[in-house]
Order: structure tokens, then sequence, then C-alpha cells
């Protein structure tokens, strides 16, 4: 009964406002992926990650979070003209150097203030700047033109944050959890990390599990450019396993 | 090149929606005629024509003093509304809106809006005709229904069959064209522009062009003037800043409505506050890159008023754009589709410097690391 009047409330405004009034969520275009080449992409479950939404690392602590978005950043600096740093006080270029970055397309904004961070993101997001990686807080009423400026421009936005308050965690579209499980040593030094990787939201695709990182650090005293940092997928247990009965049978 | 052209009654008579439906006649006492509505036309009566003779043919027309002031405003406001459809635009009195849509992307969402603004602005529906050039789309636009549009493919063709007194000639010449036996433009067109122009002068010549549809006349683009302002009198003095602050928004929120629908941006941003006792106090700065959106507007605005110390309570508070832009990067967007430049993102990294400091942004630079170091990185 509640289905059939919700039907016709639905057919009565399409008759009065166009057919396209009202769309079921399901028929929505997906928004255009980017693709990173990371591992991100097999979790947005869209091949990449989302152009024009918001997209939240989250974790506490040492998780390899920032990592694995400076090796976006640094990919996005060779496909974009304008990949951007919206920096709080907590962003070394220098740890950007293992990834290979194109130096030449990243700026850095280092805004004193969430007010002045919030208008930055907005107004560059707005102007149409290709990757945009925010590493500090902003302002609730900042996300709305934000979120509203990139996608119109198709921007892709990655923020960093150790724990999102509720608006952030609300804007965001997609949002991937970070968790340290341990540390990889390698004769006797610590060379690494491994962490899993959930998704925690997902608002373009349907919700694909988690997937575990092993997160190399740059190591020895070698010139910066040259040392070789990493983050590569592991195989899970549970597929090892399903690997190991595939063979079996 | 293709025009657009709305038809609505003289803005004269726009004026007074009021009196929409009804005989009404526009002119001064002892003078002309300078609109009349469609319901006197059956009495005879015509623009130009004494106004005692029209009063004679329709007594029970309604007679309006004309307002030039009233009706530039109006003609100011409807060529500021259809400025962003299309890159020429011209609006006269007599209720013409001629739009030159060549090479516009979307001509068809150009003429749709034109013809929902020409609607809101003057309270009827517009005829509108779309030909080669602004006379065949003027006569396309009379033949047209109201609020549909008429299409003309080939002007000479359409112009063929149509009276020779839609030329724009005085009435002595019409008269001698009438004398010549030439009562069409199929007519008019079918002699040389040099053997009218020996019985009219160089009107004849371009009478002759107009027929053969080659359209001899330019539109006069209509151009926004170049400032603008927007002030709040406050009817008891202000001294809490977060009253200023949320008057501040608001204003920026109407200048930046106006700014868009002209299409331009500013390039001087003053405020001024006139404070309860002494001289005004007055702030301004010329900005590298036109602001036009409420929250650009107000980022500097805002930020001004944050640190602003009055002497006194404030009366009123006035921002002033002294120098605007030209619409010319709102009319580009006409021809391309998408959003977001690398021109653009730089301009917004140097509008954000220009508000909070150079510092504010910065692009690391490698610096070639000498044999034995580690690379280096400088801000620049």
């Amino acid at each position: 009964m509640q289905a059939e009047k919700l039907e016709l409330a639905i057919d009565s405004i399409r008759v009065r406002f166009g057919s396209q009034a009202l769309t079921l969520a399901a028929e929505l275009p997906p928004p255009q992926p980017w693709s990173s080449r990371t591992p991100v992409d097999r979790l947005t479950g869209i091949a990449g990650l989302p152009r024009g939404r918001l997209a939240l690392f989250t974790g506490n602590g040492t998780c390899g979070k920032l990592t694995l978005a400076l090796a976006l950043l640094a990919n996005a600096t060779h496909e974009f003209a304008h990949a951007i740093v919206i920096d709080g006080g907590g962003f070394d270029p220098l740890t950007l150097l293992p990834f290979s970055p194109e130096l030449g397309a990243l700026t850095v904004v280092s805004a004193p203030a969430p007010e002045i961070a919030g208008e930055a993101a907005a107004a560059l997001a707005r102007a149409g700047a290709g990757f945009l990686l925010l590493m500090c807080d902003l302002p609730e009423h900042w996300l709305g033109p934000l979120e509203s400026g990139a996608n119109r421009s198709g921007t892709v936005l990655v923020a960093v944050v150790d724990a999102p308050d509720r608006a952030l965690a609300h804007a965001s579209s997609f949002s991937l959890g970070f968790s340290r499980r341990d540390w990889i040593w390698e004769r006797g030094q610590m060379v690494g990390l491994r962490v899993s990787a959930r998704c925690v939201k997902n608002r373009v695709a349907p919700p694909l599990g988690e997937a575990e990182l092993e997160i190399r650090y740059p190591l020895g005293n070698r010139q910066l450019s040259d040392y070789h940092a990493s983050v590569a997928e592991v195989p899970s247990p549970v597929e090892e396993l399903l690997q190991c009965a595939s063979a079996v049978v | 090149m293709r025009v657009c052209c709305g038809l609505t009654s003289h803005l004269e008579l726009a004026r007074r929606p009021d009196l929409y439906g009804r005989p009404v006649i526009v002119g001064r006492w002892d003078e002309h005629v300078v609109a009349a509505s469609e319901e006197t036309l059956p009495f005879g009566v015509i623009p130009g024509m004494a106004l005692r003779q029209a009063e004679h043919l329709c007594p029970q027309a309604t007679f309006v003093l004309p307002d030039e002031e009233a009706t530039a405003r109006i003609r100011e406001l409807i060529s500021s509304a259809l400025y962003d459809l299309a890159p020429v635009v011209e609006v006269r009195d007599e209720g013409i809106a001629w739009l030159d849509i060549s090479g516009v992307a979307t001509a068809g969402l150009s003429i749709r809006g034109a013809h929902h603004r020409l609607l809101k602005a003057i309270g009827r529906e517009p005829r509108l005709g779309l030909a080669p050039g602004p006379f065949s789309a003027r006569l396309a636009a009379a033949r047209a229904r109201p609020g549909r549009l008429l299409r003309v493919a080939d002007a000479r063709d359409f112009l063929a069959p149509l009276p020779s007194r839609e030329l724009p000639l005085d009435a002595e010449q019409l008269e001698r064209l009438d004398l010549l036996g030439l009562r069409t433009l199929g007519s008019v067109a079918s002699i040389g522009p040099r053997e009218l122009e020996s019985q009219l002068g160089h009107e004849g010549r371009r009478a002759v062009l107009l027929a053969r549809g080659l359209e001899p006349d330019q539109l006069v683009a209509w151009r926004p003037p170049l400032f603008s302002s927007a002030h709040r009198q406050f009817g008891e003095p202000v001294e809490d800043r977060e009253a200023l602050l949320f008057v501040g928004r608001a204003l920026c929120g109407d200048l930046a409505d106006e700014l868009g629908l002209r299409g331009a941006g500013a390039k001087h941003v003053r405020v001024r506050l006139e404070v309860e006792s002494g001289d005004p106090e007055t702030r301004e700065s010329i900005v590298r890159h036109p602001l036009s959106s409420a929250a650009e507007l107000f980022g500097l605005i805002g930020s001004w008023i944050k640190e602003w110390q009055p002497r006194a309570p404030i009366t009123e508070l006035w921002i002033e754009l002294p120098v605007l832009e030209g619409a010319g990067r709102r009319q580009l967007r006409l021809w391309a589709g998408g959003d977001g430049s690398s021109e653009e993102v730089t301009a917004a990294l140097e509008r954000l410097q220009e508000r909070f400091g150079e510092e504010l942004v910065w692009k690391p630079t490698p610096h070639l690391p000498i044999h034995g170091e580690v690379a280096r990185l400088t801000a620049t």
C-alpha cells in the first residue's frame, strides 16, 4: 500500500515537473574515476578515485594513510596541470621525492588557519585544479562550496585526517580507514609496515571490504631521489587460501 | 551571421503592465505619439502621428506621459539580462531586442533564455524571429505568434513578398517607392542599388541591400556600465562588527548577482563607511584578477571589515566597484563547454596570494644535489 502511494507520488512529481525531476540513485551515472595506479583503485569499486568527490583517508597514528596520499599526489603531478596540497602545517615536500613527482605541477598552499584552508580549497576546486590533497581540518561551512565546486570541475579531492569530524565524514563520498597490522623487519632492520585499509564508506559503488597494504620506507644513506619507496597490495590470507584451493582442484 | 530578434511592446508601455489589454497611447500634449498599444491599431493610431489626432481617433484610450528615464532603466535591465546569452546584444525602446548568436554553441538555449527573460521583464509573451540579419529577423518576429519562434533560412525569399513599407524610410520616401511601383521588397530587390540611390539618395541604396537580405546594418552592441555600487543606510548607527559583516555579505551577494547578469568582474574594490561624526573612512584595492562571485567579494571586503577600527558608530556602508572588467571571460564560455583551466587555477592562486600574502602559496623547486649532498627543495 505504501509502495503504491510512493509510486503515485513519484509519478505525479514526474508529470508535473518532468521525467528528470526524480531519479533513482541506482540510475544516476557514477562519477568518472581517476585511475591512480595504486591499490585504492580496487577498493573504490569504480577502478579509480572518484572525480569531483571527496575521498577521505583516516586512521590513528602511523598507519600509512599519508604515504598512500603522497603516492597519489606524486602520480597526480604527472597527470594534471595542477596538483595542489592544502597544508595545515605538516607537509614536507622532501617526503614526496621518493615517489618521483613532477614538481612543476605541484603547488603548496600553506594555510595558517582552517578558514583560509577552506576558502583556498573551495576556490581551487571551483577553478578546476586537477588534484587537491587536503592535510588539515576544514570548517564545516566551506565543505558545501568545496563539494559543489569539485563536482562541477571534476577535481579529485583527497583528505588525510586522523579522525574526521561528523561534517567531513558526511561530506566524503569514499572513506578508507587505515590501521597498522605490524612492522616489516628485514635483516634486523625495520623497512616498512603492513597496514589494513578498510573501506568504511562508499557512495560511488558498493563497499568492497578491505585490502592489506605493504608500505616500504626509503632506506640507506643514498640520495633521497634514489630511494625506492612503494605501496603495494599483498594478498590476504583468504585469497591465498582460495588460490591454493583452486590449484588443488 | 544568425540573429535572433525578440519583439515585445514598446518599453514605454512596459512601464504600465497594469494597462495591458486596454488601449493606451503614450505621448505629450501638442507632440507626437511615442507609443501605442496593439488595442489602438484598429482605430488607426500609429506612433508618430499628432497626439490630438490620436485622441480624436481613439478617445477611449488611456493617455500616459512618456518617462524617458524609466524606459532607459528598463532597456538597461533587459540588455543586462540578455547579455550573457550572446556576444552582441542590442535593445531598443521600440521593444526590439536583437541577439547575434553566430558561433554560439548552445544557440537553442540562448533563444529559450531570451524568451524567458523577455517574458519576465515585459510581462508579455515576446514574438521571436531567427534570420541571417537584424532586419529580416525583426520582420520574422513580427510575423511569429506570441511566444513562438519563426526561423528564416533564406532571407531574400522570405522578404520578397513583404510590403516595401517595412523598409526603414521616411513617409516621403515610402510614397516615392509607391509611385515608382515598388510595392514589395521583392520588386525593390530586383532593381539596382545605384538606380534607387539616384531616386532616394543613400537611403535608396541601403533599402535595396535590405530588400535583398544582404543586411548592411550591424548591431550596436550594448556594453555594460563600468561602475557599480551597493549601499545600506542604518536606521541606528551601528557599532557591532557582526552586524556590519552581515550587511556586507548581503551587499556582496547583491553585487555578485548584478555582476553575474552583466558577466563582468570587479577590478577595483572600494568600501566606504559613513560615520556618525566626521569624514567617511575608506579602504580600496585594485585586484589582479577580477572578482565576480559573492564569496570572492566578501572574502576581500569581509577581511577588511574584520580588522577595521572605525572612529565612531557607522551610519552607512558603501561598497563600490569603480572599475569593472569586460565580460570576455564569461562570454568566451559561450563557445567552450566544461569548467576549469590551468589559467583559472593560476588566477585563483594569485587571488589567494593577494588576500593572504605571497607566502601562502609556494612551489617546491628541486636543486640538483652536488656530489655527496642530499637533494634539497626550496620554495619559490
